[in-house]
Order: structure tokens, then sequence, then C-alpha cells
């Protein structure tokens, strides 16, 4: 199992396509295109991880590390999750507080607050 | 350390690539002479002058010498200077020096400082050449190995020194309480943040942390370590057990490296007469309670991970206890294991599976062994986090010790 990445503009937001798994192995790849994307002026994302298989806590910390890149700009960082195995995880960490959570990428892109 | 066993003739099988620094070039074609009578063949590059022969050595894709056969009386750089920069780039090529004969001392310092060997001018024939270049070649790797092992038993010092710092002894008087604790590192033992703590303090309350600072590596193992020691001496110093946590999580903010670290934890507080107990979640897995079925105690009133949303204020639940309880706290790493050929994971579910089965059930240690061992076995090898449990039990049968202070908790 693997991690898959892929992007694209999506108005003024863009969407981050993630498949696969987040681990401890793969996160550093996840990090890296977060970061490249708020070097590159994409302050407003939508991470779609309806695909992901699995999410452990490197893969959190990643998340939450691109959501406060994201807000040192004035962004947003909104998670598209309907899987219930991994909104459990979210649930479990605190950090459905913390991330808006959509059921959809459509739901995601019209979200305005 | 088989290669410093090879025998006679000159190492690496086939050429032996040497770099020579001699602006002289009387002497460079006296050495590249003494060296073509060799049988094995021997390519020499020669330079004239530091500069250049670090510009050769550092060179990407470049030839990778056995040895540098290196003037100590250069142009650009004399002495030990001219060794120290070449030594600086040598990476894995022996450094042979070469001297004249009225400043032969120099070779000796050069040999101190870090060079394989010396040898004067004009005191040198082919077959000393061939012998002291092939001595210092071999020299050179043996001092490889031995730094590489040295390397090797540092990392495992470190990892030791760590996992004390994470893993202390439980610090528990009351004769009627078992404290039971397993740990295992990640795959390729890498070291991760896990770590616990069994305290009781003098009012006979009893206080249980188990933790998991996200990450893997000495700078999260490190972080555990800070964490643990705080949380032991908060409780030590009698801070109320609502304000643990935040405190923890203001140590954790300013200790942390990086704004993508965070922690989570699961604190159990249990009271003096151990009938009772308040469960703290942040962002932890709640613990097991070990009756006679297993069930995992509700997870509801859970707070963010350490480091989330600094300033949070953690609720917690209080849970009554029936004699004889045991309570497991787990951290991640055992549950977040593969089951069978797809993405499917262990999980809690699978965890409370797996001891219902166990036939070391009523046995703690036998149970976290048997736990985790069948945790690796369904993942097909080492786990690729690392696993801490914690198993506190109460013995009915034990009288408890009274406390050398009465409660000031406020238990009712």
């Amino acid at each position: 199992m693997d991690l898959s990445l892929s992007n694209r503009p999506e108005g003024d937001k863009t969407v981050v396509e993630v498949g696969g798994e987040i681990d401890v192995y793969t996160a550093p790849r996840l990090r890296e295109q977060l970061v490249d994307l708020v070097a590159d002026g994409k302050y407003h994302l939508v991470v779609d991880m309806e695909r992901v298989d699995f999410l452990d806590s490197t893969g959190l910390g990643v998340l939450v590390g691109g959501l406060k890149r994201v807000r040192a700009h004035d962004g947003s960082l909104r998670l598209v999750c309907t899987q219930e195995r991994i909104l459990k995880i979210f649930r479990i960490t605190g950090l459905t507080k913390v991330f808006p959570i959509h059921d959809s990428v459509e739901d995601a892109l019209a979200a305005t607050d | 350390m088989d290669q410093a066993l090879v025998a006679p003739g000159l190492p690496g099988v086939g050429v032996v690539r040497v770099l020579l620094v001699e602006d002289d070039e009387g002497d460079a074609f006296l050495v590249s002479e003494l060296l073509s009578e060799d049988a094995a063949p021997v390519l020499i590059d020669v330079v004239t002058s530091v500069a250049a022969a670090r510009q050769r050595l550092q060179q990407p894709g470049a030839v990778s010498y056995d040895c540098v056969l290196l003037d100590l009386g250069l142009p650009d750089a004399e002495g030990l200077d001219a060794l120290h920069s070449v030594l600086e780039v040598a990476d894995g090529a022996a450094v042979l020096c070469l001297t004249g004969l009225d400043d032969e001392h120099r070779g000796v310092a050069a040999a101190a400082a870090g060079a394989q060997d010396y040898l004067v001018k004009g005191q040198v024939d082919g077959q000393l050449l061939r012998r002291s270049i092939r001595y210092a070649i071999e020299r050179k790797r043996a001092d490889e190995q031995l730094r590489a092992l040295y390397a090797s038993e540092l990392r495992a010092a470190e990892n030791a020194r760590l996992e004390r710092g994470l893993l202390p002894h439980p610090e528990v008087a009351d004769p009627s309480i078992g404290v039971t604790t397993r740990y295992r590192p990640g795959r390729d033992a890498v070291l991760g943040g896990d770590f616990y703590d069994v305290v009781e303090t003098e009012d006979g309350t009893l206080f249980l942390l188990i933790g998991d600072v996200a990450g893997h590596g000495p700078d999260e193992a490190a972080l555990g370590v800070s964490l643990r020691i705080a949380w032991r001496t908060l409780v030590l110093a009698g801070l109320e057990r609502e304000r643990l946590l935040p405190v923890l999580e203001d140590v954790l903010v300013r200790e942390r490296r990086s704004e993508e670290v965070f922690a989570t934890l699961c604190m159990v507080v249990v009271a003096p007469d151990r009938r009772s107990a308040r469960v703290f979640l942040a962002g932890h897995p709640a613990p097991l309670l070990l009756g006679d079925a297993p069930e995992q105690l509700p997870d509801e009133l859970v707070g963010p991970a350490l480091g989330v949303l600094p300033g949070v204020v953690w609720g917690s639940r209080i849970v009554e206890l029936e004699p004889g309880w045991r309570l497991m706290l787990f951290t991640d790493g055992i549950v977040e294991g593969h089951v069978g050929e797809g993405s499917e994971r262990l999980g809690v579910p699978g965890l409370l599976g797996l001891a219902m089965q166990s036939p070391g059930y009523p046995d703690s240690g036998a149970l976290v062994d048997d736990l985790i061992a069948k945790a690796r076995e369904l993942h097909g090898g080492d786990l690729s986090d690392d696993v801490a449990v914690v198993v506190v039990g109460h013995d009915a049968a034990v009288p408890q010790r009274t406390p050398a202070v009465p409660s000031t908790s406020g238990w009712t």
C-alpha cells in the first residue's frame, strides 16, 4: 500500500486528492505537497480524503501542520471525508473541533465560513 | 569485520586507485615508476596542489580513490594544514603522507593527526611503497569499521537512555495494586514517543498516565521524556488533577520543535478507596476495563490531543470500579497493525477479541505478552509503530495500606 497525491485548482481553492495510507513512511510526501502549495500562494486547501485507507498520528500531525501554515496566511484547510473509520480518528484525537469536515468536495468548495 | 581479514595482495581485488598530490615532477615520476612494478594494477592520478586534490576528491560522480599520497611540502598548503584540508574531503580514502629527509618530524605529526602513515622520500623503494599503501588502505578500513561500530553503540546507548526516561518504574506503595508494563519499539527498533507512568501520591490517590508524541525518532522520544517527567513532577507537587493536562500542554507547546508536533494522552486518577476513577482523554483511545469480559470505557468525553488547540480545558468522566478491577491503558501502536493482506487494521474491536480469546487473560503479564505477540503475528512481522501497554490491577484479597495523609482531592 502506498500514498497517492494529486492536486487541481478549483476557483480560488485547491483540491488535494489523497489516497492510500498516510503513515510515518508516507506522511513526509503529504507534508511536502502542502508546504509547496502554501509556498506557491495557495492558501485555501480542500483535502479530499475519501480514498484514504489509513491515517496514523504522524499523518494527523502533517494535516495539523498544514492547517497552521494556511492559517498564517488567513487561509483555510477543509477536509472531505465520509469514511467512518477515518472520521473516528479525527473524533478520538479531538481534531473534529479543529478541521471543518465535509461530505463532498462540492460542499467544501461552497463553504465560506 | 570480515574485510579486515582479507589475505595479502592489494585489497579490493583488482585496480587500486591512488591520487598523488605532488608538485615536484621528478618525485611524481619516481612514485609512478615504483608503483608500476607491482603485479596488481595501480592507477595513479597526479595533481600538483591541495586545492586540485580537494576538487578531485569532491567531484560529484568522481572516481573513488583507495589512497591519497600527499606531499607535505606543497606550494598552496604546508604540513598539517595540507593534511587537514585533504582529510576533510578524503571520505573513505586512506591518506599516506610523504616528507623530505629533513622534515621527518612532520610525518610523525601527520600520522598523529589522522593520516594512516608517512613515508620519507628517498628512503622508499617499490616494495615498501606498495606495502605501505596496502597497509594504509587496510588500516583505514579497520578505522572506519571501528567508527561505525562506535556510532551504533552510541545510538544504542542513547536509545537505552531515552527508553529509561520514557518508561520508568511505577511508584506505588499500595500492596493491593499491581502494575504490569510492556514496551516494544517499532519497526527497525525505532524508538517512538510512547511513554507511561504510574504514581501514587501521599493521600493514596493513584495516577496513571500513557501518552504518545506524534511521530517517531529521538526528538519525539526526548519530548516524551520531558512530558512524562513534567507530569510526574506536577502530580507529586500536588497540582489539582483538572490542571494537569493544561499545564502539560503548556510544557509541550514550549518544548516542541515544530508546530506540527502534538501528543495524545490518557490519564486515569483512581480514588484512594480504589472504588472509582476519573478518566481524562486528550485525543487518546480510552482504556480497556478487563472484567469478566473485556470492554472499552466510553470515549465520548474526549478532548483534543495536547498541542492541537492550546488553551482548551479537558473534561473527565467518573468510572465506578468493582473490587478486583483491572484497567489496561495502551498506545495506538498495538491497534494499528494490519490484519491480513488488505488495508484492514486490528482496531480496538480486534484487540478486545484477542483479549477475550487469550488463555492468559486472568494474568496481566501473560495477557499483554499474548496480545502483543498476536498483533505482531496478524501484522506479519514487527509492528510499524511502537507499542506501550500498562495494566493496573486491584487485588481485593490484599488489604490496602493506609495512606500517609487523608485524601484532600474530594472524591464525593
